[in-house]
């Protein structure tokens, strides 16, 4: 009930944002921040209950935003089809991909995590009859989406609200999970996977499952992305944009399941500033990485929770 | 005839050149404590992982817990078929609560009597703390808790009394006594501390390189001339 109570408060808090800010630069902000949180999530969970980090989500979250693109363009199947396909597609390759590549794990699976993305990337690029290269695809999406108005997916007063309750629910989910016996089990294999096989579990498919879980989240971020833009370029499936999702769930910690969504939020606010003050602004970004990684290697969410803690305070 | 509890028929394992088991066999009747000790090199906790399936395909041999073929099942299979170990090293789920751990290893067993083996292990007090926040006596009794949860048929315990102190072996080891004895467990343990081995193992095993050198009770084993002089040295024959 507490949880139920908690994810509540912050999403109704979250919902009034837009009222609070009548800024449209900076709902435009939180909205991107909010859709990166998302898929910051899906990564900050693998390294939590995988102890796996992946160098490839942007393969997940770009497939999903292609999927919504070329099939509202093209009219493949109606638009309530095409979302849940945009999710379920990923998932299902992310568990057939992970049952093979779980095996390796460590820095082979990171890096095969690399090199799957950059396969799309590259097939997104090269394949202009469908995808039309890197010119990309302008969605032709219908006026009406899940029973809403267009506008409401892509004016950042609405569609950040829309986010915003989609990460509350990512986030509750995800809470509810951790504190099941499938978490218990799953964090159980991350700390000693020998002695849970000697226990009596198969390991293999917990850590697939929770790998397809992670992509789920990550497709989840693209289908919001491709709604918000209308736009989708192979940029979506660039290691880059991976590498940023894994710098928002190292920032932000990876301990609590909210801590990389945090780390989105200190990114983009960062980023923005940065920006502002000069064009190299990646510099900062990567500064600001070192900083946290050698002085608070719980990330930010870890020093709030350890922080919390010493006041008596119990953090999920 | 009575059906074995365990039975490993022409064990081996190499690494490389080196045959660290050569065609061991061993047997154990349901219900008995067996020792199995032997000099540092012996091939002891070779044997126990062959017979647990650590070993994989390196193995070669065959492995049965009362008649049933489990040679080609994988650790988690032998686990779920009846067949528990701890390990040398202290093995356990370092993030993990106490109670949580050995509630993960009752539900994947059978009988779930993880409550009953906090209390007979005397971990109750210990049950809401991370195990990595717990002295290394206590570790090593969570690692058996984890082997001896949901009533295994057949448990193998290696060196369980490892790093813990005279008083604290014994106790253990009398403890193991009595749950075996209760549950109907049958055990092979390895250990070097021969005042554990010699309380309460009603059967040795004796292994010297690779090969098993002498079987029989402790009494008869203890006095074997060849023993003596594998496991002590050829002074002391």
């Amino acid at each position: 009930m507490i949880r139920i109570a908690v994810f509540l408060a912050a999403g109704a808090a979250g919902a009034l944002l837009p009222n609070l800010f009548g800024s449209p630069l900076l709902l435009t902000l939180l909205t991107q921040a909010a859709i990166n949180a998302i898929l910051a999530t899906g990564v900050g969970f693998l390294v939590r209950q995988n102890g796996l980090v992946s160098f490839g989500h942007a393969g997940f979250f770009g497939l999903g935003a292609y999927i919504v693109a070329l099939s509202a363009t093209n009219g493949w199947m109606p638009i309530g089809v095409a979302l849940l396909l945009a999710v379920v597609a990923p998932t299902v390759l992310a568990l057939l991909l992970g049952a093979a590549m779980l095996r390796l794990g460590g820095v082979a699976f990171s890096m095969l995590t690399l090199a799957v993305a950059q396969a799309f990337y590259e097939l997104a690029l090269r394949w202009r009859s469908l995808a039309n290269g890197d010119d990309g695809i302008a969605a032709q999406l219908p006026d009406r989406i899940l029973g809403l108005d267009l506008s409401v997916f892509q004016q950042p007063g609405s569609m950040f609200v829309v986010c915003w309750i989609v990460l509350m629910l990512v986030l509750f989910g995800l809470s509810v999970l951790i504190a099941s016996p499938f978490g218990t089990l799953t964090l159980a294999i991350r700390e000693n996977e020998e002695r849970a096989r000697f226990i009596g579990y198969r390991t293999l498919l917990p850590r697939a499952a929770i790998y397809a879980l992670s992509a789920a989240i990550a497709a989840l971020a693209g289908v919001l992305f491709a709604l918000y833009n209308g736009f989708v370029t192979p940029n979506v499936l660039y290691w880059g944009l991976s590498g940023e999702a894994l710098v928002m769930a190292v920032v932000g910690g990876t301990r609590a399941v909210w801590g990389p969504a945090l780390g989105a939020l200190l990114f983009f606010l960062l980023k923005n500033v940065a920006g502002d003050l000069t064009e190299h602004w990646p510099a900062i970004i990567g500064g600001t990485l070192i900083i946290v990684t050698v002085l608070l290697p719980r990330g930010a969410s870890g020093s709030i929770a350890l922080l919390m803690q010493r006041m008596g305070v119990r953090t999920a | 005839m009575t059906i074995l509890a365990l039975e490993g028929i022409g064990l081996t394992r190499r690494f490389g050149g080196f045959i660290a088991l050569d065609s061991v066999s061993i047997a154990l009747r349901p219900g008995e404590i067996r020792g199995l000790i032997g000099p540092n090199g012996a091939g002891k906790s070779t044997l126990m992982d062959v017979l647990s399936g650590r070993a994989g395909k390196s193995a070669s041999g065959r492995v049965s817990l009362f008649g049933q073929d489990i040679t080609g099942f994988p650790a988690w299979q032998r686990r779920r078929a009846g067949l528990a170990r701890s390990f040398q090293k202290t093995n356990v789920f370092p993030d993990l609560t106490v109670a949580a751990q050995i509630g993960l290893a009752a539900r994947a067993a059978e009988t779930n009597n993880a409550a009953e083996v906090i209390d007979a292990l005397e971990l109750s007090a210990l049950a809401g703390q991370r195990a990595a926040d717990i002295s290394y006596g206590d570790q090593r009794r969570v690692d058996v808790a984890l082997a001896l949860v949901g009533r295994p048929r057949v448990l193998l315990l290696d060196e369980p009394a490892a790093g813990l102190s005279m008083a604290e072996s014994l106790n253990l080891a009398l403890l193991l006594r009595d749950l075996a004895a209760r549950w109907q467990v049958t055990v092979l343990i390895v250990e070097h501390d021969m005042e554990v081995i010699f309380s309460i193992c009603s059967h040795l095993t004796v292994l010297h390189l690779g090969r098993i050198l002498a079987n029989g009770p402790p009494e008869e084993v203890r006095a074997m001339p060849e023993v003596i002089t594998a496991y002590l040295g050829s002074s002391a024959a």
